[in-house]
């Protein structure tokens, strides 16, 4: 199945194209910097950081948040056809895919409980400490593993 | 440029990066943690100063500087690192110049904030719309740090030479 992906048009086009996988991996960063910066800065405001900036005054950002998730959903794909069959036996990659699906999952409850408790005026009151420090991790891991499928 | 990356090659530093063959992939990683905090602080700051995500207090916002100023010490450090474990690649690789005269930009662009909008800021309204001259700032940052990003991620596929 693997090999099939590998051998479309566009598979080719991102392998052989001068420019096609550079400007994938450029796209891919710069999404990896909108997600994971603003996540983590929100993590960061649920730990206790940032005193004067209110936690349902970061929400909008999360917006922002899952335009960069699918910059990279939309990067890493064109990314993966190139070199499928590799990528998809590749421990460090399943590992990395692994933390984003579970990371995605997390911000999306993590989401709609502050949502939720901002609708009933609590916002302020939510403790959310654990979840919070399990995203940043899946984020560290998920970067770790990403940059390791080069080595490994 | 080329005579003092000649001069490092084979230097103490460049025979430490080059001999663990494990470093380089860890300072990537690191690489790449410091430009997710440093970019992370300055959209929040940046977008808000452009004029978005009113709800967020302006000057409170600098509460994240923190986290900008550890992201770039680290990528400072590991970047350091990175031209002295290749510096022949670095110096003629106008991908890597191009980033470098962007993170110049990026650097003037606070420069110019400090001088003439850090005092200011605190008298705006807090939930309020910012004066054009911060607007523009705002976008010189956040349009030169993406360059950042762009041009670093271009470094291994662009000419050297």
């Amino acid at each position: 199945m693997f090999e099939w992906l590998e051998n479309t048009s566009v598979a080719i086009w991102v392998g052989e194209s001068l420019w096609a996988y550079p400007f994938m991996l450029s796209l891919h960063v710069i999404g990896l910097a909108i997600v994971v910066g603003i996540l983590s800065m929100i993590d960061f405001k649920l730990l206790g950081g940032f005193r004067g900036i209110k936690v349902d005054s970061m929400l909008p950002l999360l917006k922002f948040a899952w335009i960069g998730f699918l910059i990279n959903a939309v990067s890493g794909v064109f990314l993966f056809t190139s070199q499928a069959s590799y990528f998809a036996t590749s421990t460090v990659f399943l590992i990395k895919l692994g933390c984003i699906f579970i990371g995605a999952i997390l911000t999306k409850v993590m989401q709609n409980q502050l949502v939720a408790a901002g609708a009933a005026g609590n916002a302020e009151g939510v403790s959310m400490k654990g979840l919070a420090v399990v995203s940043l991790l899946l984020w560290l891991v998920a970067i770790t593993a990403g940059r390791l499928t080069a080595y490994i | 440029m080329e005579a003092f990356a000649q001069s490092i090659e084979g230097g103490v530093v460049y025979t430490w990066v080059t001999s663990i063959f494990w470093l380089w992939p860890l300072m990537e990683t690191l690489h790449f943690i410091g430009l997710s905090l440093l970019l992370g602080g300055l959209i929040v700051i940046d977008a808000r100063m452009a004029g978005f995500f009113k709800g967020v207090n302006i000057a409170a916002t600098h509460k994240l500087l923190p986290w900008v100023f550890i992201g770039f010490g680290i990528n400072l450090i590991t970047g350091v690192l990175f031209f002295f474990g290749d510096p022949m690649r670095y110096a003629i690789n106008w991908g890597f110049q191009v980033k470098m005269i962007l993170v110049v930009v990026a650097g003037l662009n606070a420069l110019w904030f400090w001088i003439r909008l850090n005092k200011p800021m605190h008298a705006w309204e807090p939930h309020g719309d910012t004066p054009a001259e911060a607007k523009v700032v705002a976008w010189i940052s956040l349009i030169s740090w993406t360059g950042v990003l762009l041009f670093g991620r271009l470094i291994p596929y662009v000419g050297t030479g």
